[in-house]
């Protein structure tokens, strides 16, 4: 056997920069497992995840955090969901599946997408730059998600804030990701 | 130099100087001044060239409509041609140079051009460059495009950057005038959330020009404190130096903003932004722009529009002239005359075409009534004017209305018609306006001040009300309907000189009456043949005289002559603009695969694969090209163990009870029975029966399988299998989910990928041929505990396993498994010795899969499953997809082993000539496979199956080659695949 461990290297690991009126950062050890509903087993799924959770599935569109704050629950079709969460090691899909009881189709969703968390009162002024959602407070909620396209590249984003918003796109193209969102940072600065 | 135009007013910061040159002329202005403003403060009247004739030309105008007034902006890489110096706000050190002439400006060598006028009239190009046809394009077409166009392009990479942009209102309000203001106001108090944008760096509109008064105070000070309002309002954004150029479908507008146009240089931020504004209600207040009268030469630098030469007083505080004369056939001339005098500019005439008393009272003005310009003297700036009754009247500037046209433009960007109004001789918006957008002021024909600002409140008020907001009850300022009778007078036919109708593309009136004699006579003929309304102006000031000319030859009304259909945008949009970030490197974003990084430290070159980057082969020293790399990378992964990133193929997480019955619906083969542990291979048909993709399909468990796809189809196959799920197979508990970027996979291929894995894989797992044969796959941990999926598959025809851990750990089990074959000298390659095996293999990929050819056709017949219906198999079994003598996918080697076999060759039966109807069929992959020794090929060619052995002809027209090659099994290396099971 060879002695060798594997090192987790995601693409932008410990990302974490500072502009005038804006943070951007990459947070660290972001699970994601996804939730299919099975079909005729919706309600036995929605009550597993509130018994897990403490939190109902949110509405399409909208996200709810669970009870004690530590993951959040994204609703993204009438049978899909995300399950996103502070989670280090490569098991986050047996942890959620086994929370949950096998209620719902869980795939390991985390190394597919990269996040970038950008916050701070000029967030809403760079995002204009790439992000064809309306983001004004009125039109999108704390807790509200969306998918949507930047520069691009499909994106998830979630305003987790009154002026923060968690931002989801592929892994494989992180760095092109992180270049779109400087840059609209960069030219609004 | 002293501006020794400039007066005392305006709205121009006289304690800070500007200084900035034109043609290399040191110029001095102020801000608030355009450069038009500032050229004409120093008394330069001749401002450039015209296109056609090369005659001098001035400024016509003080907006964005401008014709003539066109320069070529900053210098070196940063130059723009073109630029309308009407709207080109002035700054420190601005340089500007004049365009279109051979020497100066003054002296042009091509004004011969002008002399040759009588031979060169509408359509002469069409009439004249027709023969010998062999002539156009190696001597014409050069030498015409050579004294064509104005301004030059630098020839350089623009230096400046782009960027784009999203917002969201639910009133959009464009043009920021009386009425976009009173619409903006009320809007905004209502608690809406307002857009106004307005294309000029100081919003007011006409109200800067004017001397009209709003609520007891002048019209810019209310401008400017209506604007201080607007900005206190939190749901109320202003965009100056934007111009909403195009309506599109849904309330969408583009709009764009020129951020940096105004500064002496863009500091590293993008010098415009081009906006898609998403709207729920817009309103239209774009202002209407001032016409000329055609007259025998009225191009004369000095000959202005009437509107533009009070803009420029009361605005700028400058005069275009000494010794003013109005030529008007309406009331709004006058206010012209009232103004200047007002100003103690001397205004000697009024020429009036009407019959009427005088409209107000000017002093020292002579009321010359039924009367016209006829003629005019002045070749560089205009001297004097000759009436119909032959008077000449000295002076240096005629100041034109011939009355306003509402800017109707963005109310056509959907087809929209507008219709013709008697009463104000205008055009105004028809009906069918874009969904969402309604028009207020001077643009929808009410074209007084107190109209207008009535209007823009009663609009927006009935627009946000549709949309659950309550109007607020503030009534619309108070102003006065000014007096603005007219008279419809087009052009002057006593004038047997060139009056010009569209000065930008030097059309005149007798080129109007040509195309209508030679049969020209719809609007949008008339503008092709003789070229009117065309260029950077879009004949904003010339379409509707020359429509009323058109109108007059042909007898018919203007409501029945219609206007050209205005399409977006209404105002130039640079390219770098329509760009935006889309240029080089950022032209469309990478995806890297796992191992990238370790892959640039180790000699990898990368190729794009549509946006992956891949690494191609890996150099090492002493290479003498790319041939030796890949060469050498595929006799090492035969001979012992290869590594190769394979990440890039798509996969497909499917999950649910009927996830077998699913596959069997988008496969042509079964899938039901496989078992558990076990990966099959799959086909795809489209719904004609053609293939669309192949890969293989892994059962994890009973319920949960993992589909990979081509690396080109990954995104296809997702999007469609989505639609069968949703839409064809609705009762189906089936899941589907990309996890094409979670898995890091590596193929480790050969005769040693065993012993390699067998270091990497943890030892409770079970690698030999008994426990993981092929076609095995299962779920497994690797370099003590790490989660992994493996699967016994084989691209390469060796003994062969796909391992995938999470992406994250991709770049260290590279790492890993390199470090585990040191003792087998493994070998990483890239796509090229993936390509040459699969060719050795007779594996199809991309060119055989090219959306031609038919399972049949790849000898893949026997997998359409007879026992289950799937996508594509009821077309598929046409009979012309199943003639007899259909091509087949075949191996190729040529007969002399030296010879380079090249793709595309077609082949032809020996003694045939190489012609269409001899085509057998083409060669589609060759390589030059280092195991064998020379070069092969895949290619289709009729009943190839029953062929082997036989030589025919490969023939490529193109290359100019033609070689004998054998037909041969695609299967050039293990033919009967016992590596791989080994």
């Amino acid at each position: 056997m060879l002695d060798f461990k594997l090192v987790s290297a995601p693409p932008l690991a410990g990302y974490d920069q500072s502009f005038e009126g804006v943070t951007l950062r990459a947070p660290a050890d972001l699970a994601i497992v996804s939730l299919a509903l099975p079909l005729g087993g919706e309600a036995a799924a929605e009550k597993s995840v509130k018994t897990a959770y403490g939190a109902a599935l949110p509405g399409i569109g909208k996200s709810a955090l669970s009870k004690d704050g530590s993951a959040r629950l994204v609703r993204l079709s009438p049978d899909a969901a995300f399950v996103i969460f502070t989670h280090a090691t490569p098991d986050a899909e047996p942890h959620v599946a086994k929370k949950i009881k096998g209620a719902a189709y869980t795939t390991d969703q985390t190394d597919v997408w990269t996040g970038l968390e950008i916050a701070g009162p000029r967030a809403r002024t760079a995002l204009e730059r790439i992000c064809p959602i309306d983001l004004h407070p009125d039109s999108f909620d704390v807790g509200d998600a969306a998918r949507t396209t930047m520069e691009h590249l499909g994106t998830l984003i979630i305003r987790t804030d009154e002026d923060t918003f968690l931002l989801m796109s592929g892994s494989s193209s992180a760095k092109s990701f992180l270049h779109a969102v400087e840059t609209s940072i960069q030219n609004t600065a | 130099m002293t501006q020794v135009n400039r007066l005392t007013g305006g709205q121009v910061d006289r304690s800070q100087v500007l200084n900035f040159t034109f043609n290399g002329k040191a110029m001095q202005g102020h801000p608030g001044d355009t450069l038009a403003s500032a050229l004409l403060a120093n008394g330069q009247r001749l401002v450039g060239r015209s296109f056609k004739y090369h005659r001098p030309r001035g400024i016509l105008t003080s907006g964005s409509e401008e014709p003539n007034a066109l320069v070529q902006l900053r210098s070196g890489a940063h130059q723009e041609p073109n630029t309308r110096a009407t709207v080109a706000e002035l700054f420190d050190g601005l340089s500007a140079t004049s365009q279109n002439h051979r020497g100066s400006l003054e002296h042009d060598l091509m004004a011969v051009t002008d002399l040759m006028s009588p031979f060169l009239s509408a359509g002469f190009y069409y009439k004249t460059f027709m023969w010998p046809k062999a002539f156009w394009e190696k001597l014409y077409e050069p030498a015409i495009r050579k004294s064509a166009g104005l301004g030059r392009l630098s020839m350089q990479d623009d230096p400046d950057s782009y960027d784009k942009g999203f917002l969201h209102c639910d009133l959009l309000v464009i043009g920021a005038g009386p009425a976009g203001l009173s619409a903006a106001l009320a809007a905004g108090r209502s608690g809406a959330r307002v857009i106004l944008a307005d294309e000029d760096f100081a919003p007011g509109g006409r109200l800067n020009a004017e001397t009209l008064e709003v609520d007891g105070m002048s019209g810019a000070d209310w401008a400017a404190a209506a604007i201080a309002e607007l900005n206190a309002m939190d749901n109320v954004r202003l965009m100056t130096r934007t111009t909403v150029y195009g309506a599109y479908d849904h309330g969408i507008y583009g709009a764009l903003e020129r951020c940096t146009d105004h500064l002496p240089t863009s500091a590293g931020k993008p010098r415009q932004v081009l906006w898609r504004i998403y709207s729920k209600r817009a309103v239209l207040a774009a202002g209407s722009t001032e016409r000329p009268i055609a007259f025998g030469n009225n191009d004369r630098p000095g000959i202005m529009l009437a509107g533009a030469v009070r803009t420029y007083v009361n605005r700028y505080g400058v005069t275009p002239g000494q010794q003013v004369a109005v030529f008007t056939n309406n009331d709004d001339g006058w206010r012209t005359a009232a103004d200047l005098a007002a100003k103690g500019i001397a205004v000697t005439n009024i020429i009036d075409t009407r019959d009427a008393p005088a409209v107000c009272e000017v002093p020292g003005a002579r009321h010359i009534r039924d009367a016209a310009v006829m003629d005019t003297v002045g070749r560089k700036g205009l001297k004097a004017v000759t009436l119909t009754s032959g008077q000449v009247i000295p002076t240096d500037c005629l100041a034109v209305s011939g009355g306003w046209n509402p800017n109707v433009h963005l109310t056509c960007h959907q087809r929209g018609r507008p219709t013709w109004r008697e009463d104000i001789n205008a055009f105004v918006p028809g009906g069918d306006l874009p969904p969402g957008m309604a028009v207020a002021g001077a643009a929808n024909g009410s074209l007084t001040l107190a109209a207008a600002l009535s209007e823009g409140r009663n609009v927006a008020n009935a627009q946000i009300k549709e949309l659950g907001f309550t109007p607020s009850r503030k009534p619309a300022p108070k102003a006065e309907d000014e007096p603005s009778n007219g008279m419809a007078i087009w052009h002057i036919p006593e004038s047997t000189k060139r009056a010009w109708v569209d000065q930008q593309n030097d059309v005149t009136v007798k080129d109007i009456k040509q195309s209508y004699r030679e049969g020209f006579r719809s609007v949008e003929h008339l503008k092709r043949y003789t070229t009117l309304g065309m260029a950077t102006d879009q004949g904003k000031t010339a379409n509707i005289p020359a429509l009323a000319i058109m109108a007059n030859c042909t007898g018919k009304s203007l409501q029945d002559t219609g206007t050209t259909i205005f399409r977006p945008p209404y105002t130039p949009i640079p390219m770098g603009a329509l760009a935006g970030r889309a240029r080089g490197q950022d032209f469309r974003p990478f995806r890297l695969t796992p191992s990238h990084d370790w892959a640039s430290k180790n000699g990898a070159t990368f190729v794009e694969v549509g946006n992956w980057l891949r690494a191609q082969w890996f150099a090492r020293p002493g290479e003498q090209g790319w041939r030796d790399s890949v060469d050498r990378e595929a006799l090492m992964t035969r001979g012992s163990v290869g590594i190769c990133d394979v990440t890039t193929l798509g996969k497909i997480d499917i999950q649910g009870k009927d996830a077998a019955d699913f596959l069997n619906v988008v496969y042509a083969n079964a899938f039901g029975k496989l078992p558990v542990g076990k990966v099959r291979y799959g086909l795809m048909l489209r719904e004609d029966g053609i293939c669309y993709d192949d890969g293989t399909t892994a059962r994890m468990s009973e319920n949960h399988f993992v589909m990979t796809t081509t690396t080109a189809n990954a995104v296809l196959v997702f999007r469609r299998m989505e639609f069968v799920r949703q839409c064809l197979c609705p009762d189906m508990d089936v899941h589907l989910i990309s996890t094409t970027d979670g898995w890091a996979q590596f193929a480790v291929a050969g005769p040693n990928a065993r012993n390699l894995l067998r270091k990497v894989v943890d030892e409770a797992h079970d690698l030999s041929n008994e426990g993981f044969p092929f076609m095995a796959c299962g779920e497994v941990t690797v370099c003590g505990g790490t989660p992994a999926r493996l699967f016994r598959i084989s691209f390469s025809g060796e003994l062969a396993y796909e391992v995938a851990v999470p992406a994250r750990y991709g770049n260290s089990m590279i790492e890993a498994l390199m470090k585990a074959g040191e003792e087998y000298n493994a070998v990483p390659y890239g796509t090229e010795a993936l390509g040459v095996m699969r060719i050795e293999k007779g594996h199809a990929a991309g060119n055989e899969l090219n959306g031609q050819t038919t399972a049949l056709n790849l000898g893949l017949n026997g997998m359409v499953s007879s026992k289950k219906d799937c996508i594509g198999k009821t077309l598929a079994a046409r009979p012309e997809m199943n003639r007899d003598d259909a091509i087949r996918l075949v191996g190729f080697r040529p007969v002399d082993r030296s010879v380079k076999l090249i793709a595309g060759s077609h082949f032809i039966t020996k003694g045939d000539d190489a012609t269409m109807a001899n085509d057998q069929g083409w060669m589609t992959s060759v390589a030059y496979s280092p195991s064998l020794g020379h070069s092969i090929g895949l290619g289709f060619i009729k009943r190839g199956h029953e062929r082997k052995g036989e030589i025919v002809r490969a023939v490529s027209p193109i290359h100019e080659t033609e070689m004998e090659v054998e037909i041969v099994s695609a299967h050039f290396i293990d033919p009967e695949g016992e590596r791989l099971r080994a």
